[in-house]
């Protein structure tokens, strides 16, 4: 490692992530027992242990901080690092444990918190992390976040290039769904912050590739400079949650509620964290009215339950003409095509066509767009 | 079924045919970017030969091609023409397909047509070296090859992204004898101005010719060449379409409707400018198609008015349609497309609406191109696909309607530098890139006035 003094990481793992996917739960929330009693076995450790083995042995670069026992302590002495427990879990660990350790580890002022589980373990994280850069070892039932390393191995890498500092930070959604609803049939994701993560683009560069840049925040700058320009025709804008919307607002000089609804009209930010009331009301006094959304998290959603603010009523007034997607390409690489749950099918079955997503300073894409409730 | 139309070489054209001298309006004169005074002359005496630069004003209807240049047209002109008869048969069209083929040329394109006599015309008024720039490769290996013959020095500055990942381009024109440079390069003051602001930049087509232009510029020996978009370009490439007229003739047909793939325009034009004298007289139903991409659609979404040819603003302002001189068109993989404007003569054609456009998807275009490969055996240039794709969907139009139209493909260039783009249709990576021209609008509709 570059840095000259020993790199510090929080580790932490949540020993019963994924125990319900492999019998049937969709997540396990609240269902720990019921999953070990249908024969799960615990994995997150064996995923941890994946990713201590690609890390630098004794003596390690790295210092890393945990919890106790399955919290972390098991798997870092199985696999030779050097370590201190800074918090000690009761035999049943749960979500409060997480976030203790978590606070820990701010006090002992990590360079990154590593954490393996899913969602549910990452808005833990998430909630109390105050800043400090987040990676998530991929071991839940459910990780549509976008600080999840694409295997326990590329964690590795990740985590690595970020000590050395080759690797670059960048914002992104931490996202769950609503386990009752999703086991149930139905997607619902919810934003519930934006944490930072070590990211590289997992995109193959194109072999003709002519992006001015890979950087990310980059393209969210072309997107709003350009934003910034079409929105100027007098329209009231709805913008929905997200970093790269946060961007057009950044870049006019507004704050944006992160995770709320604002509308922005002639460059002034006529309302904040709109309720679906408010923008009823918006859409009676004023004769045309737009919507900017981004596809949030993993799956893509660019309308869901998430914002519920932009409600089926919000959406068939406005009229889905009216809908403006924005995306960097980087993220819009990254999900197979978008998703649009607004709760009812035939509102879901008008907006799911091919869509045009603005991905740069006058760019587009052409992007498939798919109703949930179909999938 | 006869598939191959072939004429002998004596039937090479010694004339090329300039649509100047038939336009129902005339050509609207290029400024000069300082004054936005009509370009004179001596403007560009300093990179441009005299007798290209007559050639450039000219509107005489016939122009003569020089021995020399009809000799060494010869290692690969007359270019054939095929029925399509196995592709017919893959969509079961009472539709004829016909193509020209411009990929038996050494450099695999039609490009060496306009090559080979710039590099001929400098050569006689003592020019050394010949500097441009190039994108994708084509028109960097075309005049690599034709200076090669001519024994001139080429230098090519080639934008660094398909520097990187088209080697055998630039493999191509070392055999040739070229210097080809990644651009932004050391070797001009203008690349080493970007290079110092944006060490990482992949380039772009903009810098390049910025490169180019400033080599000729500041060397008494070198002169600069370009592939497109000028008129003397679109005159030599009329080669193909003066040879195409003789061949339909052989075939006794004549076409309803003829595509051809569009970036600056030089293919497309030379292959149909012979026939717009018959479409403004007893062929008025002749359907003449340019067809772009749709992440940079420049005849069927941009603007008719005066815009820089360049990103710089250095190269003169013509009256064409375009996108804006600052727009950069999205990495797509036929990089020979990507041209924010495109040349005078055709625009003008389009605008008095003797010539159409349409605009088509990537993987679209992917698909239709791997279609002809496994029917006609060519794996066609990703440029050229662009024609290949709407002449399928006119040839089933027919197939519905039961008429025996006569479809004509312009296939401009093979595609077997372009493998990568055709690997990444395969395995479902290519991304299907618009321009998203209502909010374009929208957006300079309100712009604040200076």
């Amino acid at each position: 490692m570059s840095r000259e003094r020993t790199a510090k990481i929080g580790f932490i793992i949540n020993p019963i992530a994924g125990l319900g996917g492999r019998v049937g739960l969709k997540g396990t929330d609240g269902l720990a027992g019921q999953a070990l009693a249908r024969g799960a076995i615990p994995q997150s450790e064996e995923r941890a242990a994946a990713f201590l083995k690609c890390l630098p042995r004794s003596p390690s670069p790295i210092r890393f901080f945990t919890a106790g026992g399955s919290m972390g302590e098991n798997a870092l002495a199985r696999c030779g690092q050097s370590y201190e427990v800074v918090h000690h879990p009761p035999q049943l660990s749960g979500p409060a444990d997480t976030i203790a350790a978590c606070q820990q580890f701010r006090q002992r002022n990590v360079d990154l918190i590593v954490f393996c589980g899913g969602d549910g373990t990452a808005r833990d994280v998430a909630s109390v992390c105050g800043g400090l850069p987040i990676l998530g070892i991929p071991a839940g039932v459910k990780m549509h976040s976008g600080v999840f390393a694409i295997s326990p191995q590329a964690a590795a890498e990740l985590a690595i290039g970020y000590l050395k500092g080759d690797v670059r930070l960048r914002k992104t959604e931490i996202v769950d769904v609503d386990e009752e609803l999703y086991r149930g049939g139905e997607l619902a994701t919810r934003l519930y912050s934006i944490a930072q993560t070590p990211y590289q683009p997992v995109l193959v560069q194109e072999r003709k590739r002519i992006y001015l840049s890979s950087d990310e925040e980059e393209f969210k700058d072309q997107i709003a400079l350009f934003a910034g320009e079409f929105m100027r025709d007098g329209s009231a804008y709805i913008i929905g949650a997200g970093t790269t919307t946060a961007r057009i607002a950044e870049r006019l000089g507004l704050e944006k509620t992160l995770l709320g609804v604002d509308v922005i009209q002639k460059g002034s930010l006529i309302q904040k964290d709109a309720s679906e009331k408010d923008l009823l009301a918006l859409l009676d006094k004023e004769s045309s009215v737009k919507i900017i959304v981004s596809p949030i998290g993993a799956q893509g959603f660019i309308l869901g339950r998430g914002s519920q603010q932009i409600s089926p009523a919000v959406l068939r007034q406005v009229g889905e003409e009216n809908l403006i997607i924005v995306s960097t390409p980087h993220k819009l690489a990254e999900i197979p095509r978008l998703l649009v749950d607004t709760g009812e099918a035939d509102l879901d079955r008008l907006v799911a066509k091919k869509r045009l997503v603005v991905t740069g300073y006058r760019m587009a894409q052409r992007k498939e767009t798919a109703a949930a409730s179909l999938c | 079924m006869k598939i191959k139309y072939l004429l002998d070489e004596e039937e090479i054209p010694k004339k090329w045919y300039n649509v100047a001298a038939d336009m129902p309006t005339p050509l609207s004169p290029p400024l000069h970017p300082g004054t936005l005074e009509p370009l004179k002359a001596e403007d560009m005496e300093m990179i441009f030969p005299k007798a290209l630069i007559r050639q450039e004003m000219s509107t005489d209807r016939w122009v003569d091609i020089p021995e020399e240049v009809r000799e060494i047209y010869r290692l690969w002109r007359p270019t054939p023409l095929y029925r399509a008869a196995a592709l017919e048969k893959a969509l079961k069209t009472p539709a004829r397909i016909y193509y020209k083929y411009e990929g038996v040329s050494p450099a695999g394109s039609h490009k060496p047509n306009t090559a080979v006599p710039q590099a001929y015309y400098n050569m006689k008024e003592g020019i050394e070296r010949l500097a441009t720039e190039t994108g994708a490769g084509q028109w960097g290996s075309a005049l690599s090859l034709a200076t090669c013959l001519f024994g001139l020095k080429c230098t090519v500055y080639m934008v660094r992204s398909s520097f990187d990942s088209k080697p055998y381009r630039k493999s191509a024109m070392r055999v040739w004898g070229a210097d080809c440079f990644s651009s932004p390069s050391d070797k001009t003051e203008f690349g080493r101005r970007v290079l110092a602001e944006m060490p990482d930049t992949p380039g772009s087509l903009g810098i390049a010719i910025s490169e180019a232009v400033e080599d000729a510029a500041t060397h008494n020996d070198t002169n600069y060449s370009l592939g497109s978009v000028l008129n003397h370009v679109l005159l030599h490439q009329t080669v193909e379409g003066l040879e195409l007229q003789k061949q339909f003739a052989l075939a006794d047909d004549y076409p309803d409707v003829m595509f051809g793939c569009c970036g600056g325009g030089s293919n497309f034009p030379g292959m149909i400018f012979p026939f717009i004298p018959d479409k403004m007289k007893d062929k008025k139903d002749l359907r003449l198609v340019a067809c772009e991409p749709t992440a940079c659609p420049t005849l069927t979404k941009g603007l008719y008015a005066y815009d820089f040819g360049d990103t710089a603003g250095m190269a003169p302002v013509i009256k064409m349609f375009t996108l804006g001189h600052d727009f950069i068109p999205p990495g797509i993989h036929a990089g020979g497309l990507r041209y924010h404007g495109d040349a005078p003569l055709l625009c003008n054609l389009v605008h008095d609406g003797l010539i159409e456009a349409t605009a088509l998807q990537q993987t679209e275009v992917f698909e239709a191109a791997t279609l002809f490969a496994r029917s006609e055996g060519i794996i066609p240039a990703p440029e050229a696909s662009h024609a290949i794709k709407p002449a399928i969907d006119e040839a089933l139009k027919c197939k519905k309607t039961g008429e025996a139209k006569t479809i004509f493909i312009s296939l401009s260039g093979h595609g077997h530098f372009d493998l990568a783009a055709y690997d990444a249709y395969n395995d479902g990576k290519l991304v299907d890139y618009e321009y998203p021209a209502d909010l374009v609008r929208q957006s300079l509709a309100k712009l604040p006035k200076p």
